[in-house]
């Protein structure tokens, strides 16, 4: 069994690199063959004189061909070097690094929130009678109409604006502070995934609750909870999981909405602010950066499940 | 003197994706606060603050700079750090600066007399050298005030503390210029230092002005934090920390504004002017300005380059809905694009304002609009398209004003809504503009040179017309500007002014939609900005304080 564990876990690393390799090279020469050119960024607000934008084509190998461009990208990032953002004229890693951070607070704290709340009211919908589930069934038919944004308009219309709970804007200084910064911006974000989780969870309960193993455990005369821990909740986990790694993968390129909201310096705002300004070797960074987190945590998500209930392994090679 | 959509264009990009997203309960309470404001009612500084302050956090609008050197970057952020050698005032008038004398020997040599008490954030003295490389830095065509140096033909050290510049003719805009950006004083022993990362987050800066940038001081992606530089000539500032971020968001600097999050702000939407009218931690200060919203030809073929064609659309265009719609009322009918309060304050304003005051006001008449399409003989079939920055309110409101003003005469506008990249890039590549028959822009005059900036429009191409796409050329209009730029005397120069404006103002190289004052947002415990269109060449923030 161990055996099986391992060699999944080589099978997704190799899965990883290879979707690392395919998606970069897919993200660099789609950015490069975008409509544009870099040099207004690149000039950096000097006015460019024929001489300037010949110079700086020449510095940053503007007009070697694609592949050779690529090539020394690649090197650069094994040899831990990102590039240089051609706005801010400093080493990517150093602009990213930070705003990852904040990024990655966000996303963990409306992780939290996704899974007290969407699994929360999934297992009530599931356990608690008709009642309780139209009320949650009515909750996150509205939680899914509601985008990002316009949460976040009003929630700082009540908490920020009128009842003056929390700031509006800005990542804080880190420690509680930034915990109170987050707050809204991940309730805002996570509206809409704990109705999406609260849903899955509800529908795959439901599935396993009706199941024969279930019907035959009850006959059996094995407590309620114990079944629901053991043959419901656990056979139903690897669903949830899969579905909340996507969505948490998810989250990282949603929270580009929530940092503009709430003026956070996160990736996603720097994604959103690097592509208008074409400051390619940033977008470039964060893309990877986002695939490989969506990678990643997808392989997590399935590990999670294979140690949970090992037969999903069995069950995928078989089908 | 120049600027003109790059800079502005580009800035705004940064809003551009969500600001369209989140604005509607906030910004509704503006709709009922239209009254217009006076001109007698605009503030351009207040009254100078009295109380220390630990950390002022103010909002640079148009996002972060990609550098801090002044001859590449117009961001507000500079003027504090980097003084000029002459001092623009709030009212746009001209005082010594860094330069405590500027006399003409004769009218092609100029002799600067530097202040012997100022000295570098590193406590270095000052010197005549550093005055000339920082001028000289002028005379490179990749300057940003490379317009201003054109007719410069040496500069050099005549004493410790004195520089004598030589002209190949006399140049009557020069010495304004140096109240801007093009005067900007720097350390040449540190600039050639720095090299080419002079001005970035990296390379940092060294100059004079009331506050420092120090190592570190610049988090790229996030903050810029200068301090208060205690043995500034003109004394310490109040503010110890004077900390820019970048709020690009309009609607969530509105509300960081009003909660009291930020405690100030340049050029805030007109658009929120309900919610900073009301209740808030702070006020909206109204105060003068010279920009205006306009929009140009940027090809010289087809109908957009014919200036009956543009007469028309000026003439279908009702200025005072457009000042109701787009800037909420904080603006005011402006005839061409220069305004009154560029040159307000010059010797020779008695001039400018007559020449001004004879100039056609802006009006409504369908009828006429449709004769003069008629007479022109353009063809107007197809459609015509006009390029703005995308997401950008204000131009998206502007775009659809020249496009329902085109249709009730007859001519189809179509409109091109550009990623700021690109619309940037039309600036300077010719390239860039194909397909495209207007640009709207958002362009101001940040020193009292009057004719630099209609230059840029009107004049040929090789003379300085750097926007001047549609290849207007006008021998008599050439003739008088130039004679205005090298005449003598201020009188002189005003009056040759006056009669070029008299042929290429109704020409309307630039169709002057309007003129927006400059709104200021500042907590209700602070005092002693500068709010006025100066911020962009004078330490706006020498003054700032605690009530």
């Amino acid at each position: 069994m161990n055996g099986l564990v391992l060699r999944t876990l080589i099978g997704r690393l190799g899965g990883l690199l290879l979707t690392l390799f395919l998606s970069s090279v897919v993200i660099f020469s789609a950015l490069l063959l975008t409509p544009g050119d870099p040099i207004a960024a690149l000039a950096g607000g000097a006015k460019p004189t024929p001489e300037l934008i010949t110079q700086i084509r020449a510095e940053y190998h503007l007009d070697d061909p694609i592949w050779s461009r690529y090539l020394q990208w690649l090197g650069g990032v094994f040899t831990g070097d990102f590039g240089r953002s051609f706005v801010y004229k400093t080493d990517v890693i150093d602009l990213v690094a930070p705003r990852f951070g904040v990024t990655f607070q966000l996303v963990l704290l409306t992780v939290a929130i996704i899974l007290v709340f969407g699994v929360g009211s999934g297992i009530l919908a599931a356990t608690r009678g008709p009642a309780v589930d139209r009320a949650v069934a009515v909750a996150t038919s509205l939680g899914m109409a509601l985008p990002t944004f316009v949460v976040a308009i009003l929630l700082i219309w009540i908490f920020a604006k009128s009842l003056g709970w929390f700031p509006v804007f800005g990542e804080g200084s880190g420690g509680w502070d930034r915990v109170w910064h987050l707050i809204l911006p991940a309730v805002s974000l996570s509206v809409m995934f704990i109705a999406y989780i609260s849903r899955v969870t509800r529908s795959s309960l439901v599935a396993q609750l009706h199941s024969e193993h279930v019907e035959t455990a009850k006959v059996r005369g094995i407590p309620r909870g114990r079944i629901f821990r053991v043959h419901v909740f656990r056979n139903a986990s690897p669903q949830i999981l899969a579905i909340s790694g996507t969505t948490v993968a998810g989250l990282f390129a949603a929270s580009a909405i929530a940092e503009q909201a709430f003026g956070l310096g996160g990736i996603g705002s720097l994604l959103t602010e690097a592509a208008a300004r074409k400051d390619l070797p940033v977008v470039q960074l964060v893309s990877l950066l986002l695939v490989a987190i969506f990678v990643v945590l997808n392989a997590v998500a399935d590990l999670l499940s294979a140690l949970i209930d090992p037969d999903t392994i069995t069950a995928g090679r078989q089908a | 003197m120049k600027r003109s959509g790059l800079v502005v264009g580009l800035a705004l990009g940064t809003a551009a994706l969500f600001a369209v997203t989140a604005c509607a309960p906030r910004e509704g309470g503006a709709s009922e606060n239209r009254a217009s404001v006076d001109e007698a009612q605009l503030v351009a500084s207040l009254p100078a603050a009295e109380n220390p302050v630990d950390e002022v956090v103010w909002s640079v609008v148009e996002g972060e700079p990609a550098t801090l050197d002044p001859g590449s970057s117009a961001t507000v952020i500079i003027p504090n750090l980097c003084e000029n050698l002459m001092q623009l005032q709030p009212d746009f008038s001209i005082e010594p600066g860094v330069a405590q004398n500027a006399e003409w020997v004769d009218p092609v040599t100029l002799k600067l007399t530097l202040r012997d008490d100022v000295t570098f954030w590193d406590g270095t003295p000052l010197t005549a050298d550093d005055v000339v490389y920082s001028l000289q830095r002028g005379q490179n065509p990749a300057s940003q005030w490379y317009a201003a140096f054109v007719l410069v033909s040496d500069i050099a050290k005549t004493g410790d503390l004195e520089v004598t510049i030589r002209f190949n003719a006399p140049d009557s805009t020069f010495l304004d210029s140096l109240a801007g950006g093009g005067g900007a004083v720097m350390s040449k022993a540190y600039g050639e230092q720095a090299g080419p990362s002079l001005g970035t987050s990296e390379g940092g800066l060294m100059c004079t002005g009331p506050y420092q940038l120090e190592a570190g001081g610049w988090k790229p992606g996030s903050e810029i934090v200068t301090t208060a530089n205690e043995s500034y000539w003109g004394g310490a500032p109040l503010v110890q920390k004077l900390k820019y971020v970048f709020v690009t968001d309009g609607s969530t600097l509105t509300t960081a504004l009003t909660e009291g999050e930020i405690d100030g702000a340049f050029n805030v939407p007109p658009g929120s002017r309900g919610a900073f009218e009301g209740d808030g931690a702070g006020s909206l200060i109204v105060g003068p300005s010279t920009a205006s919203f306009s929009f140009g030809p940027a090809t010289a073929e087809g109908p957009a380059a014919s200036p009956a064609i543009r007469q028309a659309l000026s003439l279908a265009i009702d200025r005072e809905k457009y000042i109701d719609t787009v800037l909420n009322g904080l603006g005011e009918v402006q005839k061409t694009i220069v305004p009154p309060f560029t040159f307000n304050q010059t010797e020779a304003s008695a001039i400018y304002q007559a020449g001004y005051d004879e100039l056609a006001a802006p009006e409504v008449d369908l009828e006429r609009a449709k004769q003069l399409i008629a007479d022109s003989g353009e063809d107007v079939s197809a459609p015509l398209v006009v390029a703005i920055p995308a997401g950008a309110k204000e131009f998206q409101q502007t775009a659809a004003i020249i496009q329902s003003a085109g249709k009730s005469i007859g001519l189809d506008i179509e409109i091109n809504e550009m990623q700021p990249a690109d619309f940037g890039a039309m600036f300077y590549d010719p390239g860039a503009r194909d397909g495209i028959d207007f640009v709207a822009t958002q362009g101001y005059i940040e020193t009292p040179t009057v004719g630099g900036y209609p230059s840029l429009f009107m004049l040929p191409e090789d003379r300085g017309g750097v926007f001047n796409w549609s290849q207007y050329s006008n021998d008599e209009v050439t003739a008088l500007m130039e004679a205005s730029r090298t005449a003598a005397d201020p009188q002189t120069a005003a009056e040759e002014f006056v009669a070029a404006q008299r042929i290429f103002a109704p020409d309307q190289l630039q169709v002057t939609l309007a003129g927006s004052y400059q709104l200021t947002y500042l907590s209700d415990e602070l005092t002693g900005a500068t709010t006025s269109i100066a911020i962009y060449s004078s330490p706006w923030a020498l003054h700032l304080g605690g009530k």
